[in-house]
Order: C-alpha cells, then sequence, then structure tokens
C-alpha cells in the first residue's frame, strides 16, 4: 500500500482550521470519523495513546499521527494542510504545517508499515513539502502525489 | 493473492514445483524507527505483528495449494524485500518469479521505491507479473 492508493478526496482538509497540536489531532480524526462514519472518540483514544510513547512530529514540518485500531475496517489515511505552523514536539523543534493521519486495523500491521513508508518517502524532498504547504485544496494535494 | 494463485495453477499445468515466500520487510521497519515515525517498543510490536501476518499468509498458500492437489514449499524470510527475493532465487535455481502486488496508478515517486519494480528489475530470471484481475480468481475456481 503506497500513498496513492490510499489517497481519498474526502480525507483531505485544506486548510486545517486548528491551531493547536491536539486540536489538530481531534480535526483530522474528525474528517475520517465523517466521512467513513467510523466512531471518533475511539479513533483519538488510540492516536493518543500512540502519542503518549512520543510525539509523531518528524521534523522538516511533517507529522504522522498513527495506530492501530479495530475502530477502523480498512487502512485510512487523512491529510491535513495547515496554514499556521503548529508546534506538534517535533523532534527537531520545528513546527509542522503537513499532516498525515494513518489509522490501521490490527490484521493489517504489513500494509501499515508500507503506508507510512511510503509517506515518509514521499516527503522526503523539500520542494515537495514546501509544494505540499502551498496547496490550496484536496484536489491540488492529489495532483501533487500524482506527479 | 492473485499471483499466488496464478503460480499455483501454473504449478500445476506444468507439473513444476512452486515455493511462496513471504518477505517480513524489516528494513521498512529500521527505516520507520531512523526518521521518527516509530519508536522501539512500536517497532517491536509491528515485526510481531509482521510474522504472525506472514504466518498467516503462508498458511492460506499452502491452504490453497492443497485445495489444487498441488506441493509447494513455503519460506519466511525477513530485511529488504528485493534483496533476498534475489537471493532465495538464486539459491533455488528457480527458472521463473512470479510477482504480483501491481496497481494501476502510480507516481515516478513510488515507482523509484517499489519493491515490485525492483524485484523485476534485480530478478536473476525471467518475471511474470501477474495483475490484480478478477478473471485469475474466476479461472482458479474453475
Amino acid at each position: 500500500m503506497n500513498v496513492l492508493e490510499a489517497l481519498e478526496k474526502e480525507l483531505i482538509k485544506v486548510p486545517l482550521e486548528s491551531s493547536e497540536k491536539y486540536a489538530i489531532i481531534r480535526e483530522l480524526v474528525d474528517v475520517a470519523a465523517r466521512a467513513k462514519g467510523y466512531d471518533g472518540d475511539a479513533l483519538l483514544d488510540a492516536i493518543l495513546a500512540r502519542e503518549r510513547l512520543g510525539s509523531t512530529g518528524i521534523g522538516n514540518g511533517i507529522a504522522i499521527p498513527h495506530a492501530k485500531s479495530d475502530a477502523v475496517d480498512k487502512l485510512t489515511m487523512v491529510i491535513g494542510i495547515s496554514r499556521i505552523p503548529v508546534d506538534f514536539e517535533s523532534i527537531d523543534n520545528q513546527k509542522a504545517r503537513i499532516f498525515f493521519l494513518v489509522i490501521a486495523p490490527s490484521k493489517e500491521a504489513s500494509a501499515h508499515v508500507e503506508l507510512l513508508a511510503s509517506i515518509a518517502r514521499s516527503c522526503a524532498s523539500g520542494i515537495f513539502r514546501r509544494m505540499l504547504e502551498q496547496a490550496k485544496d484536496a484536489d491540488e494535494v492529489i495532483q501533487l502525489f500524482m506527479d | 493473492m492473485t499471483a499466488l494463485m496464478y503460480a499455483i495453477k501454473l504449478a500445476k499445468e506444468h507439473q513444476a514445483h512452486a515455493t511462496v515466500v513471504y518477505v517480513v520487510n524489516t528494513k521498512a521497519l529500521s527505516d520507520l524507527v531512523k526518521s521518527g515515525i516509530f519508536v522501539a517498543v512500536e517497532r517491536d510490536e509491528y515485526q510481531r505483528d509482521l510474522y504472525e501476518d506472514a504466518d498467516r499468509h503462508l498458511r492460506h498458500a499452502r491452504h490453497l495449494a492443497e485445495e489444487k492437489g498441488v506441493e509447494i514449499d513455503t519460506v519466511k524470510l525477513e530485511g529488504s524485500v528485493h534483496v533476498v527475493v534475489k537471493e532465495l532465487v538464486k539459491n533455488l535455481g528457480a527458472d521463473l518469479l512470479i510477482l504480483g502486488g501491481i496497481s494501476d496508478i502510480r507516481s515516478r515517486r513510488d515507482e523509484l521505491a517499489s519493491e515490485t519494480d525492483r524485484m523485476m528489475r534485480t530478478a536473476p530470471c525471467p518475471v511474470l507479473v501477474v495483475r490484480d484481475d478478477d478473471d485469475i480468481w474466476d479461472e482458479f475456481e474453475r
């Protein structure tokens, strides 16, 4: 499973409205819950439990909050872009603007790992990250990954 | 799945011997720790999950092969997928590598990193790529 296979327009929010770490997580979870009918509280609990092990702000302005949860029936990825840099307690102390929320059912460990690796690869390029930060809407985000 | 079914069918039709391999991608896990996405305790948990995934898939492969009366070997490996598959193909002296996992949409970025693409390019034998196609399911059921 790579980013392109997981991309869904209804799971992309540009721009995000929140400006604080936990509000951003809640907003991303809400996108998944509303679009797919998932139990938002269960998703939030799983994501926050993972976040307690250490911040998923991986540096370079990117955060990838993720978790395993059987509250989803398939591997689900939400992308959010914030206009305001958000303190996500990232490892490089840089504020984040690009967010990938990834939630996988416990039986899809392999696809989950592949997707996270694909996100990391996609965002390795500084030029790509800057273009993503500038994306105006979901269509532009999809196009950037397709190119 | 389609590659597995195709391989079993092919082995039956040609009385060939098939080896089904599942690679636990420990390279990807290490990369996720290095990039800060996984913490160590998480890597260990996912590694256990991936081994369970591997066992489940290989059990299923044996079950499908038995259904068709085909004898197969199953191999569980770990590491970087294209590297260990290449080694296995060499060691077995296999005359055909059958791959699945080709999807319709691909970006240039992902093409460069796809394990399937790398296996196609580096395999020391002919490669057959099986698309994820409903026809194969129908054919397998026949």
